[in-house]
């Protein structure tokens, strides 16, 4: 993976295209996959998007599947609660406890909705350059100036967090008197003094970093904006052809039978 | 209430909050998959038991700030850190969750007009953010026609008040303890109660 926020360094479709077009698009197919509750709709999206978003961002399969794997326990947990915990056809019985038929078809829905929502995450992380993403939220989505320049404060502080966290975790060990070389303690006392000292580190950081803004005058009114990000036809392109792609494949499974609600699973 | 517009060090002060509560959540969200893997089938109930955790921002930004909205605002700002720089797998649906979860934490600190930041209302901010949560769990997620609702509701509730109102007021206080919030209305508020009598220090 990238540093945080930082989107991978070469040029592709999606990179290109808008941010806040980006962020809107995700949000809306979001929405859209929380209706089906049946196994199919969401695997014929990720059937759709994985090549897609693969092709489009010049994603490697290996980073998406690395990426996948760290939300694949969320989904499988999903899968193994929902299969024990809803009424209808009992089909199994693990560990005295009933598996039915209905769990498991909402339990491999919300599996799939899961990995679909998570593939489109990291697709939108690695093509989006955070710094990229904000000048377009003041553009295009009307972010106030102040909110903006706050929000950029947080992500300079954001890049900054692993290596400060990394070094308050060493300062920490050394001071141990139970240090043992070459490792760092993974006890819950010592990960949450390291986080309240990363916390302080870094409200420290963003006042100084305001008092640095405020001197030069930022916030105080209109300004203009550094690089400015296109917003152009070949967004509404995408746009129309991702939420395009997205109802048609909802409108095949529904024809199709298969599609299943809240209220008819 | 403070009516006052919110100065540019508050927003750059809840956007670090939010940044640095984002990064946490995200290091809460790997705690959470080692939980639950280790409850087996039961691994979907562990996120009722760290529930609050992921909520803890809002009833800090509003101890800290003490403006109507900036709890909402703060766990907005936190979701979209996890969303669009950390890659998180519920994707902008984190942004509705943020939402409800600010509403619900901040409803608390609104019953009291703002003005009361005492131990009660903590409790309830935690309480009422993890019935936000879990009225939003029963849309998302079919909760109320799924077995253990019961137990859901009630480690949600109990992980509110303790990880996220309880959490709040004692990170708050021990943040306040460093000096880095003298200048906050949480810092003043604390010189204000603790020496009353002491002369202000000249300014040369």
């Amino acid at each position: 993976m990238t540093a945080l926020g930082q989107a991978l360094p070469h040029d592709s479709v999606l990179h290109r295209r808008n941010p806040t077009v980006k962020l809107a698009v995700f949000f809306v197919v979001s929405v859209v996959v929380l209706v089906p509750v049946d196994p199919w709709t969401p695997l014929a999206l990720l059937v759709v998007a994985a090549p897609a978003v693969v092709h489009a961002g010049r994603i490697p399969w290996p980073t998406l599947g690395r990426a996948a794997l760290l939300f694949g326990p969320f989904a499988f947990s999903l899968l193994a609660v929902n299969a024990v915990t809803r009424d209808g056809p009992v089909v199994a019985e693990v560990l005295g406890l009933e598996v039915t038929r209905t769990g498991l078809t909402v339990g491999v829905a919300l599996a799939l909705r899961t990995v679909l929502v998570g593939t489109l995450a990291v697709a939108f992380t690695l093509t989006t350059d955070g710094a990229r993403l904000m000048t377009s939220l003041h553009q295009h989505a009307r972010l106030g100036a102040r909110p903006t320049f706050a929000v950029l404060a947080g992500y300079r502080v954001l890049e900054d967090l692993p290596g400060r966290w990394t070094t308050i975790r060493q300062a920490q060990s050394v001071r141990d008197p139970r240090h043992r070389r070459g490792t760092l303690p993974r006890d819950p006392g010592s990960l949450s003094r390291a986080a309240f000292a990363l916390l302080v580190v870094a409200l420290r950081q963003g006042e100084r970093m305001a008092i640095a803004m405020e001197t030069r005058g930022l916030g105080s009114g209109p300004r203009t904006v550094h690089r400015p990000v296109a917003l152009d036809r070949r967004d509404a392109v995408f746009a129309a052809l991702v939420l395009g792609v997205c109802l048609l494949v909802v409108l095949v499974t529904w024809r199709a039978g298969l599609l299943r609600t809240w209220s008819t699973v | 209430m403070n009516r006052r517009r919110i100065s540019l060090s508050e927003l750059v002060l809840l956007a670090v909050l939010a940044v640095v509560s984002g990064f946490v959540y995200w290091a809460l969200v790997q705690a959470w998959i080692a939980l639950q893997i280790a409850m087996g089938p039961f691994g979907d109930l562990a996120q009722h038991v760290l529930i609050g955790g992921w909520m803890v921002a809002a009833p800090l930004a509003l101890y800290i700030v003490r403006r109507p909205g900036v709890g909402i605002v703060v766990e907005l700002a936190a979701a979209l850190v996890e969303v669009v720089f950390l890659a998180s797998p519920v994707g902008p649906m984190l942004l509705v969750v943020g939402l409800v979860q600010g509403a619900g934490a901040e409803a608390a600190f609104a019953l009291t007009r703002y003005r009361r930041y005492d131990w009660g209302v903590f409790v309830l901010s935690g309480a009422l953010a993890g019935l936000a949560s879990t009225v939003l769990g029963m849309v998302r997620f079919g909760w109320l026609t799924q077995d253990w609702f019961a137990w859901r509701l009630g480690l949600q509730v109990a992980s509110g008040i303790l990880l996220c109102g309880i959490a709040a007021k004692v990170i708050g206080d021990a943040l306040a303890r460093t000096g880095v919030l003298d200048n906050t209305p949480l810092g003043r508020a604390r010189r204000e109660t603790t020496s009353p009598d002491t002369e202000p220090v000249p300014v040369a």
